[in-house]
């Protein structure tokens, strides 16, 4: 027989990860994130309805239930919503192959602008706010190249100011593979990380996948002003169908990637992995049965504020499993029913669900809370969560 | 929220008046515990019954191939293949631990690797390989129904297996692993999984008995769709002179209709429960809900009954292609009718999951 599989909730040395975990966000070396109270953030998601209506909801959490602030009828379903605290502006990103960025005011959540990308591209749901708010980045898909890397990077330049609020297309850049999903600008704010996630897609086949015999997802490096590659990492050919599609980076740089495997359902793939720039990939696998219950799908991978764990959503197999960076191990799984958006707050992290639950997570007591989330209506939380901090 | 509200009469006896308790937990698990007990567990000891059977019989058969030998042989695989059709909807719980349920049953096989890797595996004369402990490790494709299929319902299975008798060997060694998979199967469901389900609200495995009872709806509704599209409409494609029969599942044996008819009647089982029978699943929808699909699944049985096991047969026939068209189109009247229900509850099966980016 192979491995017992009696152990459906990861029996774990408890004391051990809950000691590690203690210490690593009591230490404020590691702290990546903002140290004020989460009772004052501003949580942002992407939301539908069961009238297939699409919405960005901006929530926050009051004794220990989520308070609406704000919510805005979008176009079309949306995918990740990019902030920036300074500027106090949002960017909900349309999904595949929806072709708007809608900007919102985040302190009153009223809408600033809607514009709209080139006929001939499409965006894929994710982009970033440059640190000092002058650019936001984000992939798109020049989808009339139909053999070539379609996958392109583009640089908007922002302005927010008396006169109001711009973004002007001002550099476009491959992105050195085709499907460029989820990206990230590095701590130094001079290099762009890319997940290519490798997959041909085509407006007119909106969700048919054209390509997965060939795929070739990577993880590229590239200069943020000139768009030059600096390094790109593919997987073993093995792997070739692991699509790189969702990252996500601590205070130091290393980058968590997560995967969504195309092949066979019961091949064994790995679905995670840790990347230091000028390093190898680092695989990561969790034991049976979770990483078999992943389902071969990652959703969205953050880490926490210490840096030194992260969590991983897999909504196909309902759970989201947390990991220490140290030793590259899964030390926890929790069950959530379609959850997937993923943020990290003081003492853990906060998940939203596609059946509308919202649950917090402490690392520290090793607690689950779900939230009351009110009698707003229900919606299904879509695939990422942000934050910021007010 | 909606005024949802079980129903604890007989589901099967819609005329019977209904008494409307108020949505709980304790009715959650009321509803999880009474289809693992009457409908997910009773099915899962039929199919280890039968595999056992099967498993039995190949090695009788194997001792000296002949005629009736493989007949009791292919009677068995009919027997555990009907039993499998019956809970084959199931597709969470142990059925997922080590890849079972790949194992037992890799279909469809779009690229025609399970062929290709059971050629090579007779082609290796390995013994090795089939003692059981390594069987398990075997590629997928070769382990399960399909590749049991392909080897006894040949005109020359008896000839090849009196041939060749690794052939034969391999034959014995995928009855035995279906056997024990599905002995495996049953065993977790009744030593550990019932008392999962039993303990859903507890937050370990599951987040809640709601949670618990989304699994099964999930088994019975994605089920429905998945039959509908890949059962039939992938094998009649858009007419009658482009069906493709060896798209069906398992056309060699010629019971591709006799397995929907299974899955249906197995299906109707889950939502409708058993003669006496306290709550099924059906109870988690309004009665009027339940009215409407109990007709969908009657209409879709009549459909089902009138035609064979077959689905040559059927094609074959001067009104085939309408009858198993209007199949399709049962299927599909049933899948309508449970999302018509689902929208009138707060119950809900997947949003990110469906998703795909």
């Amino acid at each position: 027989m192979v491995t017992d599989p009696a152990g459906l909730v990861m029996k774990l040395d408890r004391r051990y990860f809950l000691t590690l975990v203690s210490a690593a966000i009591g230490s404020p070396v590691l702290a990546v994130g903002e140290n004020s109270s989460d009772t004052t953030a501003l949580f942002l998601s992407a939301a539908s309805d069961s009238d297939d209506q699409h919405w960005v909801i901006g929530f926050e959490l009051v004794d220990g239930k989520s308070a609406e602030k704000f919510r805005h009828l979008l176009p079309a379903r949306a995918h990740h919503i990019a902030v920036h605290e300074a500027l106090g502006v949002f960017v909900v990103i349309a999904r595949r192959p929806g072709n708007y960025l809608w900007v919102g005011d985040l302190h009153s959540g009223e809408p600033l602008a809607e514009i709209t990308v080139p006929v001939d591209r499409h965006l894929y749901g994710h982009g970033v706010f440059s640190e000092d708010g002058r650019h936001f980045y984000a992939p798109e898909n020049a989808w009339q190249l139909i053999n070539g890397d379609s996958g392109r990077v583009v640089a908007w330049q922002v302005s927010r100011d008396s006169q109001g609020f711009s973004m002007v297309r001002a550099g476009d850049f491959p992105s050195y593979g085709t499907g460029p999903h989820e990206l990230l600008l590095k701590p130094d704010q001079n290099t762009l990380v890319v997940a290519n996630g490798g997959i041909r897609t085509h407006p007119e086949r909106p969700r048919e996948k054209l390509n997965i015999p060939s795929m070739e997802p990577s993880l590229v490096y590239m200069d943020a002003v000139t768009g030059e590659l600096q390094e790109q990492h593919m997987l073993d050919a093995e792997y070739h169908q692991a699509s790189i599609r969702h990252i996500d980076q601590n205070a130091s740089g290393q980058v968590v990637i997560g995967m969504q495997y195309e092949g066979e359902p019961f091949d064994s793939a790995p679905l995670l992995a840790l990347h230091e720039q000028g390093k190898p990939l680092q695989l990561l696998w969790a034991p049976e049965p979770q990483q078999g219950q992943m389902k071969q799908y990652i959703g969205s991978v953050r880490y926490d504020r210490s840096g030194r764990f992260f969590a991983a959503s897999s909504p196909r197999g309902n759970m989201i499993s947390f990991w220490d960076v140290a030793t590259g191990e899964m030390k926890k799984s929790l069950r959530s029913r379609d959850g997937c958006g993923l943020c990290a707050i003081e003492q853990g992290f906060l998940f939203t669900a596609g059946s509308g639950r919202i649950t917090q997570y402490d690392l520290v007591r090793d607690e689950i809370e779900a939230l009351n989330t009110g009698s707003d209506g229900k919606v299904f939380w879509d695939n990422h969560l942000s934050m910021i901090a007010r | 929220m909606k005024n949802l509200h079980f129903c604890t009469c007989l589901l099967a006896a819609l005329l019977v008046p209904c008494l409307a308790v108020a949505q709980t937990t304790e009715n959650w698990t009321q509803v999880n515990l009474s289809v693992t007990d009457n409908h997910v567990i009773p099915s899962y000891i039929s199919l280890e019954n039968a595999a056992a059977g099967m498993a039995t019989a190949a090695q009788s058969f194997c001792r000296s191939p002949d005629a009736a030998g493989l007949d009791v042989f292919r009677n068995g695989f009919h027997n555990s293949m009907d039993a499998w059709q019956q809970i084959q909807h199931i597709q969470f719980g142990p059925i997922t631990y080590f890849n079972w349920n790949f194992r037992i049953h890799y279909w469809p096989d779009e690229k025609g690797t399970g062929a290709r890797q059971l050629d090579d595996l007779i082609d290796s004369m390995n013994s090795d390989s089939l003692a059981t402990d390594n069987f398990a490790r075997e590629s997928v494709g070769v382990q399960g129904f399909p590749a049991l299929e392909r080897l006894l319902f040949d005109d020359e299975s008896l000839l090849a297996f009196r041939e060749d008798n690794y052939r034969c060997q391999v034959a014995q060694a995928i009855a035995l692993n279906i056997s024990d998979i599905a002995s495996g199967v049953s065993q977790r469901w009744r030593d550990e999984f019932r008392t999962t389900i039993e303990n859903a609200d507890e937050r370990g495995f599951f987040e809640s008995a709601e949670d618990a009872t989304i699994d099964f709806l999930k088994a019975q509704i994605e089920s429905v769709r998945r039959i509908q599209q890949q059962k039939v409409e992938e094998v009649i494609g858009d007419s009658a002179a482009r069906a493709r029969i060896r798209r069906a599942e398992s056309w060699r044996s010629n019971r591709s209709l006799r397995n929907l008819r299974l899955n249906v009647l197995a299906l109707e089982n889950l939502f409708s429960g058993n003669e006496g029978q306290a709550v099924a699943l059906g109870a988690v929808l309004m009665p009027e809900d339940r009215t409407l699909i109990s007709e969908a699944f009657l209409t879709l049985k009549m459909r089902l009954e009138a035609a064979p096991d077959s689905i040559e047969e059927a094609l074959d026939a001067d009104d085939g292609y309408a009858r198993l068209q209007q199949i399709a189109a049962g299927l599909d009247d049933l899948f309508e009718a449970f999302e018509a229900g689902l929208k009138n509850t707060d119950l809900y099966l997947g949003f990110n999951s469906l998703d795909g980016d």
